[in-house]
């Protein structure tokens, strides 16, 4: 199983890598209870500092998707144990609406470019 | 044993040696120009490289491949004429890592050299990198039931050396008994320590090609381990063969010995076979990923100007600096590695006292 960064790609390199995890975590591709790499081997196999694979998976721990255990590294964590708002929930995806408008797609296009990219997530998580 | 005896021995062993580097040696010949006329290694040239300065950067390739030679023939007469066979092992072992350590540095140096004429399309760094989520622990690649046989046959090897001490404590000499064991114990350790390095040697991958790439890197990771698993059973083999030679009356001594002797000839040639069939699929795998520049996110060639460095936020244990690699003494396999060495140096000046 791949996760890829891109260095064109506007977010920081820890976004990348926890929203990465965090789809494959959603099409089902990382189950609950599957073990995550190291710290340490995800910031040498990437070539980055160490901070930045810690930053993205204290984000992925503050969200519930995985759980660490010092010693026994990273797992991913029952989804049915995440608690989070529905504020908290639209949020990322009203900044996602947002950069669409201001680009300018219409609202048909828009509506149909996430009934598409819902579809996908769906399907992977079958 | 007889001296003439030992002396046909270590000949035998140091033939086959050379038989076994000159076989390498024909391997890393051909290792720059593997992928085509338009590769050098793994750097991809300009059409005219090899009819200009890269005819030179080719040929200073093959003679520094030839250092290990040089400094190993002189050592090895000496050795002969003074009849210090001892110290021919030694010279063996030496040579493995020398000849390893030798061949990384000079490709290195020649990828260098020949990055100055590569095609400027193939030197940028693509965007996207892939890299895989299957944690990698020592103990993933550990087979337990070799684990347990290694370690009942070290157990069963000390357990039998105690008896036979004790059996005549004052007839006995405490590092005649002990010392070989302890020193090949000391290797098992060693390698569990490479076995470690191996394991944690990384694994950065281009989107493109992600799944050749990344089976090419496991199936050579694998490779390795294996190699240092077969040497940790060769290991055990002769620490468990010690008490054996011991206890042996004279008589027995020299057929005993014969048997050793032809065990360990058949096993070295049917692992040379096996290694050359896999070495052949290992380097298929790779040809079938092309090469490419992968981006410097850390920033090595800035932060690693020096043979040695001290990065404590950078994961690896060795960094690609513009001058070549850096080991990083931050990392805590170099402090491993630092105790393990002082660790053999204490073991022989305890074994040589009193010789």
């Amino acid at each position: 199983m791949f996760l890829t960064i891109n260095t064109d790609d506007p977010r920081p390199i820890y976004q990348q890598v926890a929203d990465g995890i965090k789809e494959l975590i959603a099409k089902g591709k990382l189950e609950e209870g599957a073990a995550l790499p190291p710290v340490r081997q995800l910031a040498a196999d990437l070539g980055v500092n160490l901070n930045t694979i810690a930053t993205a998976y204290r984000e992925l721990q503050k969200e519930g998707l995985i759980t660490v255990k010092h010693g026994s590294g990273s797992v991913v964590a029952s989804l049915t144990s995440t608690e989070r708002s529905q504020d908290e929930l639209l949020r990322p995806l009203r900044t996602a609406l947002t950069q669409m408008v201001l680009a300018g797609l219409p609202s048909s296009k828009i509506l149909s470019m996430a009934a598409h990219e819902l579809r996908m997530v769906e399907k992977g998580s079958k | 044993m007889s001296p003439h005896s030992s002396f046909q021995y270590v000949l035998i062993i140091y033939l086959l040696w050379w038989g076994t580097r000159i076989r390498g040696c024909f391997r890393r010949w051909q290792q720059p120009l593997l992928r085509g006329p338009e590769w050098f290694f793994n750097v991809r040239v300009q059409p005219d490289f090899y009819t200009g300065t890269g005819r030179k950067i080719l040929h200073r390739y093959w003679m520094r491949m030839f250092i290990p030679f040089v400094l190993d023939i002189p050592v090895a007469l000496a050795a002969f004429l003074q009849g210090h066979l001892q110290a021919m092992f030694w010279l063996i072992a030496v040579q493995a890592g020398l000849i390893h350590l030798n061949h990384v540095y000079s490709v290195d140096m020649a990828e260098r050299q020949a990055r100055r004429f590569a095609m400027p399309e193939a030197e940028q760094p693509v965007a996207a990198v892939a890299f895989s989520l299957q944690p990698r622990r020592l103990r993933d690649y550990t087979n337990p039931k070799v684990e347990w046989a290694l370690a009942l046959a070290s157990v069963v090897a000390l357990l039998w050396l105690v008896r036979y001490y004790y059996a005549a404590p004052e007839h006995h000499n405490l590092r005649l008994v002990f010392g070989v064991p302890a020193f090949y114990l000391y290797m098992q350790v060693g390698l569990l320590l490479v076995k470690r390095v191996v394991v944690a040697w990384r694994t950065p991958v281009p989107q493109t090609q992600a799944a050749e790439h990344m089976e090419a890197r496991e199936e050579t990771r694998k490779f390795y381990l294996k190699m240092c698993d077969w040497n940790r059973a060769a290991a055990a083999a002769a620490t468990l063969f010690w008490p054996i030679m011991l206890s042996t009356s004279e008589a027995s001594f020299a057929r005993l010995r014969t048997v050793w002797f032809a065990v360990w000839m058949a096993t070295t040639v049917v692992s040379g076979i096996w290694i050359e069939v896999k070495r052949k699929q290992l380097l298929a795998m790779a040809l079938r990923a092309r090469p490419v520049k992968l981006p410097d996110l850390l920033h090595q060639s800035e932060i690693a100007k020096w043979p040695v460095c001290y990065q404590p936020s950078a994961p690896m244990l060795v960094l690609k600096g513009a001058r070549g690699y850096s080991l990083n003494l931050a990392n805590t396999l170099s402090y491993l590695g630092a105790a393990y060495l002082a660790g053999m140096v204490a073991l022989f000046a305890f074994l040589r006292m009193g010789h």
